[in-house]
Formats: structure tokens, sequence, C-alpha cells
């Protein structure tokens, strides 16, 4: 009767209003107002609830389409395939992001009580893994069959993943590399980046010139590589920067405490 | 192909569900994670209740080898301060060993069997929500890991002798460790009700679900009318601990935190472990010697009947005089009337074992030798739960108190047992060996007995009320006996996990366990 997407939207929506009536009685709502979108009496802060009530008309109105053309309702699929038997039981696929919610959860936890940013963290890796098991959940019933049901997640997902894995990975490079940059000697760090940087290159080349070489093997490289940069990273981090000595007027150097950011020569 | 076209059924319904057939999976669906990533990532719930057991079983041999040393420092052998390192370390582990038995061993281990066979018995393909049974798994697990570690860094549930700051840190830690690990056995419990309730075959009414099916979603019905309850103590505890009070009771410094737990592992709240002991129990008596209940309706009603008596959420004394609550009518008849449904199971099982083929292998069955063991252990914690409560008996806030618990928990730890034989198909794994399954039998049976009838009789011999039996002059041979008991349950206890261990080496393949 009703489908999953309406269900969810439908939730969504009496959230929302939920949510709606809260901020504007506790931002100054009164009389009856924010139950008469301010019909008779105030709302509260109108940008806020606002915002709030808008959102409950969008996830109304998605609801509302979505059970008018029956999404994800297999008996109305059948019929329309003349189906002489109706597809209910799908395969659930195999997902890491329970786990990733409960080590999210985990570090929320010990956060609380040991620092706030890794409090935040476990926060956004809980909103993360929502999201991303949300869209599995439904991709799972999205089709009668697994392979389009996957290719279905991915045409959606993979544009909001790539370039924020990619973006995250990018910066966990940059910021391991230059931990180890700024840790070891000005001479070491040459030597360090010139090696690193023609290892990168010469592993490139084999890749692109013997295109037959094994995914598995380039994959297990790749993660070993990534390990020790991380693992460096982190060692490089702990161990602190090396002392700079800047160029002032007066003298041509002078020793003082190193600062974070701070590029001497 | 459009984003409208056919998907799972709106309550998420079992195969079988309207004449509706599973679909062939294709090639690629098929192909499962490798076995190292199969943990991690699996959305079997046989898998998810394999972990649970194995886990649960392994920590039940730590969880005993505490209890071990706890008795050991309840004789005169060794003081109990010096065994761990101070009065304070002695309270931690003494309150860990009551806290990890039942959030980390029994209630996982019985969870973890119903994850695997309540799907199988109600005729669904898998558990309603698959993604939820493994949160469920690693969140317990990540949840038992913060406690375990907080505890051992000096947190714990309250102290006697005044905190440090870093105490104090690792003392939050172990509430919000111990709040993950309700949570996520409330995922479960749910995940488990949801297909007992919604993913039912068609024309299997409630009455007719099998008597385990029934008791874990009467289980999972108390657990959630219960836990939320020890929820909301965290929160006002964790208040307090952080420097915001909120009602101020839980101060760090005295045992307040723990006096506002401990009615989580005393009666009536203590036999939510309890109930699905019950359903394992007439299913594996039945199974061994081939009957089938004359009277089904009347062991669901005994079932909901003991799950009714389990709820105990209420019965917290610490925010009222104990003489208002537990002199009370209510809880009164809450510790008597516990003994009833038990005594109406036996004669159930009992009617099963006339009706049933009674030759001696069968009647030396571990599942029969088991579930005799679980239900002789229930009826006695039962029965020092109806005593306890007689108010000129004076055994409250005595050791009579960990009797009851000491017989729920063993009864659980055999019932894990028995279900590992009993239902080693559906758990995917080779059936669990009869030498070690009936030896882990005998142990934990021994075990429990002692311990029930030793922390009895210290009960009843205490002066004044000493939950701890720290000042029993005069029961040191009580205190050898309770030793004795301690041991044989660490030594059942680590049967218990060896089968285990050694049946999941082998598992069936779920085509072959169909």
């Amino acid at each position: 009767m009703f489908t999953t997407g309406f269900k969810f939207f439908f939730g969504l929506f009496a959230a929302f209003c939920a949510a709606a009536l809260v901020y504007g009685y506790t931002t100054g709502g009164n009389h009856v107002g924010p139950l008469s979108l301010g019909w008779k009496g105030g709302v509260g802060d109108h940008i806020g609830y606002g915002v709030l009530v808008a959102l409950a008309g969008v996830s109304l109105t998605i609801s509302l389409v979505l059970v008018s053309f029956r999404d994800a309702d297999a008996a109305a699929q059948a019929h329309l395939q003349n189906l002489a038997e109706v597809l209910t039981d799908q395969p659930v696929a195999a997902s890491f992001w329970p786990v990733v919610a409960s080590f999210g959860v985990g570090a929320a936890a010990v956060g609380l009580v040991l620092h706030p940013m890794v409090f935040v963290l476990g926060l956004a890796v809980i909103v993360l893994s929502m999201v991303e098991w949300t869209m599995d959940a439904w991709a799972d019933r999205a089709t009668g069959d697994t392979a389009v049901n996957r290719e279905l997640r991915n045409r959606i997902m993979a544009p909001i993943e790539i370039p924020v894995v990619g973006a995250l990975g990018v910066g966990v490079i940059v910021l391991a590399a230059s931990r180890i940059l700024l840790t070891v000697s000005k001479l070491e760090a040459v030597a360090v980046a010139g090696v690193v940087s023609a290892l990168i290159l010469g592993g490139a080349w084999v890749y692109a010139s013997r295109p037959g070489l094994g995914r598995r093997l380039v994959r297990v490289l790749g993660t070993v590589g990534a390990l020790l940069l991380l693992i460096g990273g982190v060692l490089a981090a702990v161990a602190g920067e090396r002392e700079f000595h800047p160029h002032t007027d007066d003298t041509h150097e002078e020793s003082v405490e190193p600062t974070g950011g701070e590029h001497g020569g | 192909m459009t984003l409208t076209e056919p998907a799972i059924a709106d309550s998420e319904a079992a195969p079988g569900a309207g004449g509706a057939t599973a679909p062939e999976p294709s090639d690629e669906a098929a192909a499962a994670p490798s076995i190292l990533a199969q943990p991690f990532v699996t959305s079997d719930a046989a898998a998810v209740g394999r972990l649970f057991v194995l886990t649960s079983l392994l920590l039940a041999v730590g969880t005993s080898v505490v209890g071990v040393l706890l008795s050991l420092g309840r004789t005169e052998a060794v003081a109990p301060w010096d065994l761990f390192g101070g009065f304070n370390a002695y309270f931690r582990m003494w309150t860990l060993y009551r806290m990890s038995f039942m959030l980390l061993v029994v209630m996982p281990l019985l969870l973890g069997v119903a994850l695997a066979v309540v799907p199988t018995q109600v005729g669904a393909g898998n558990v309603a929500f698959p993604r939820a049974a493994l949160a469920s798994f690693w969140s317990w697990l990540i949840g038992a890991v913060i406690i375990v570690v907080s505890v051992l860094a000096g947190g714990g549930w309250g102290a006697i002798d005044g905190v440090t700051g870093n105490e104090s840190d690792a003392m939050a830690l172990t509430l919000l460790g111990t709040g993950m690990v309700i949570v996520a056995l409330m995922l479960g419990a749910v995940t488990v009700a949801t297909t007992v309730i919604s993913s039912r075959q068609t024309g299997m009414s409630l009455l007719d679900v099998p008597p385990f099916s029934w008791s874990m979603l009467v289980a999972a019905a108390v657990w959630l009318f219960t836990l939320p309850v020890a929820i909301a103590n965290l929160v006002v505890i964790y208040a307090d601990l952080r420097g915001r009070p909120a009602i101020a009771f839980g101060r760090a410094e005295s045992p307040d935190i723990w006096l506002q737990l401990d009615w989580l592992v005393e009666q009536p709240a203590v036999y939510i472990m309890a109930v699905p002991v019950l359903g394992i129990a007439v299913e594996a008596v039945g199974a061994a010697v081939g009957a089938r209940s004359s009277r089904p309706e009347a062991i669901t009603v005994i079932v909901g009947l003991f799950g009714l008596l389990a709820v105990g959420g209420w019965s917290q004394d610490y925010f009222t005089a104990p003489q208002d609550l537990r002199d009370g009518l209510v809880y009164v008849a809450f510790g008597l009337a516990a003994v009833l449904p038990l005594v109406a199971l036996a004669g159930g099982a009992a009617e099963l074992v006339l009706r049933g083929t009674k030759t001696p292998d069968r009647l030396l069955d571990v599942r029969m030798m088991g579930a005799g063991a679980a239900l002789k252990l229930l009826g006695a914690a039962a029965l020092v739960g109806a005593l306890r409560v007689i108010e000129p008996l004076d055994l409250l806030e005595t050791t009579a108190t960990w009797a009851v618990f000491h017989g729920v928990v063993v009864a659980g730890l055999i019932a894990g047992v028995v279900a590992l034989r009993n239902w080693s198909h559906e758990l995917q794994i080779s059936p669990l060996s009869v030498v070690v399954g009936r030896g882990a039998v005998a142990l934990l049976l021994g075990g429990g007995g002692l311990l029930v009838l030793s922390d009895l009789i210290s009960g009843f011999l205490a002066d004044a009320p000493d939950l701890m039996a720290l000042a029993l002059d005069g029961s040191a041979a009580l205190n050898v006996v309770a030793l004795a008991g301690s041991v044989l349950v660490a030594a059942g206890a680590a049967a218990a996990a060896v089968g285990a261990v050694s049946a999941l080496r082998t598992p069936v393949p779920a085509g072959e366990a169909a």
C-alpha cells in the first residue's frame, strides 16, 4: 500500500514539521502561529522556520509523487511487466557501512570523553555512514536485478564519492608527506622527495608500459605505499618538526621555536 | 529500466509471502566476500550470529576467570584488595564480572543464536534488517572493548575510595561503553523481533511460531521495555559525573553509580536473560526425544508469562527507600510468581519426554542433558528469588542476590551449548562434539549449582547486608565451595568456547545446511 520511498519521505515530512514547531516556539513563536504557518500568531525566527517548513513541503511532495507512481512496489511492477509472480526477496548486498557506522559511534563515545575533535570526527563518520547506508538500502530494492541495482546506486553516489574520497586521499597524502619533509633535515627532505617522486614516476611508467600487469599487484603495492606514507606521517607528526632558521635583517640566521606552518630556509 | 521497477515489499517481507518468489541472483551478486572481508561486510544473519556466539563464548572464558579470582578473594587465602591492587580495583572487577556476564556473554550469546535460527524457523530467507544485525554486532564489540579497556584503566561503575581525574574519565568511558553495548543489543533485538512479526511464512500465525522464536520475540520485547531504563540511568549518571549535575546522585567517589545500575543484574530484571532459555530447552527436549508438545499454546503462554515477570525497569530502589519498593507487594509478587512458569515449563518438558522415545542414547543426548541442566539451574535461581523476597528471611541485600544471578547466567551459558548442538545446521557449523558438549554441560551445571548453593547459604549466615561477601566470618568453607563452583564454571565456559571454535572451523555451506 505505502511504498518504501513514501514511508521514508513522509517520515522526513513529519520530522521537519516537528522541528519547525519546536524551532518556532523556542524562538519567540506565540499562540498557534507555528501551527498555522503564522496565520494566528507569530512563528518566531522567520528564516529558520521558513526553511524547515519548506523542507517539510518538499518531503511531502516527493512522498506523494513516490506513492502515486508506486515506486518500489513489487506488485505494481509485476503487473506492468505482465509477470506471473511478484519478485520480492532481493538478496541484500554486502556492505561495510554498518561497520563504519559502528566505529563512528565508538569514536564519538571515546571523543566525548577524550577530545572534541574525535567526537566531531565520529559524528561525521556516522552521518556519512547513514547516507551511504540509506542509498545501499534503497538500491537493494530498486529493481529485481542486483547488478542493475548496483549500477543505479553507483550512478547516484559515484559522482559524490569519487571527488570526496579523492580530495580526502590527496589531503592525507599532502599532510603525511609534509609532516615527513618537515621532520627530517633539509638535505634528507630533498632526498626523500626525490626518491619518492622517482618511485611514483617509475611505477606509473611501468604500469603504463605493461598494461597486462596484475591489478591485484598494483593494488597491493598502492596499499603498501599508502600505509607506509601514513605511518611515516604519523611518526613524523609525533617526532615534531625540525628547527628552522629564518633569515632576518640583522642577522643571517636565528634559531627560533618551531611553529606550525612556518617555512624557513 | 526505471527507478520504479519491482522491489521488496513494503514490510521487507519474507520469501514466500503472498506467493512471492526469490529471483535468481546474478553471477556478480553471487560472488561472496572473501573470508577475511566477510565479518565486516556480510549481510547473512547466520554469519553475524556465529560472530556473536564465538565472541561471547570467548568473553565468557575471560569473565569466568575474573569470577575465579573474585572467589579466591572471598577465601582467606588472599586478601581481596591484594589480589587486584586495592579496594577500588576489587570493586571494579566485582562489578565488571556481573555486567560482563549479562551484557557481554549471555545476552549476546542467545541473540547470536536467534539471528541464525529465527529466520529459518519462521520461513524467512534472512532477518528483517541484515545490515542492522551486522551493525549490532560491531557496535556491541566496540562497546565491549571500550568497557574492558576503561575498567582496566581505572574506570568502572563507581569507586569506593575516591577517584583521580583520569579515573573519572575512564569511568565516563565505561558508562558510554555500557550504553553502546545496550543500544547494540536492542538493535539486535529489534531485528529479531521484526523478523518474527513481519517476515513469517504465509499462513503462520504468531501462535504457530516455534517455541524458540516465540521466546526470542518475548525476550526482545522485554529487553526493549527494560534496557532503555538503564540507558536513562546512564545518562543521569554521566551528566553527574561530568560536572553538570543532573540529579546529583552519581557521585564518583562512592559506589552510587553501581547502586543506580545494580537493578539490572538483580531480580526481576535479571530474568530477561533467561527468557530465550525456555524456548531453547523446550525445543531441545523435543528434538532429543523426537516429540512435539500436545499443548503448544500452553508453552506460548508460559514463556509470555515469564517474560512479563522479567520486566524490571521499575524495580530500582535507588531513588526510593528500599523498604518502600522491595518490601512492597508488587516486588514480592513478582519474586514469588517467577517460579510458577518455570514449574509449568518443566511439566511441559516432562510431557515431551513421556511422549517421546525414551532410549538411553536419547535421554543422554547433549540437548536433553543441557535442557534439563538449564531448567534445573533456572528453577533453582527462581526458587532462591522467591525466598529472597520473603521479608522475614532477611535475604534481600545478601549474597542470595548473586545466587539468583549465578543460576540465571549459567543456565544461559548451558542453553548456548545446547543451541550449538541443536541448531548446527542453522548456524552453518559442524555439530558440537558430544564429548565436549556433555563435559561443558556437566561442568557448568556443577559449577552453577555450587555457586547458587554457597551464595544462598552465605546469605542466610550473613548478620547484616553484605553484597560483596567480604565480611562473612565463619563461612570459610562456603567460600571454598564458591571458589570450586567458579572454577567449574570457568572450565565449562572454556570447554564450550573450545567446542564452538572447533565447530566453527568446519562451517557447513548454507545450501547443505538447508
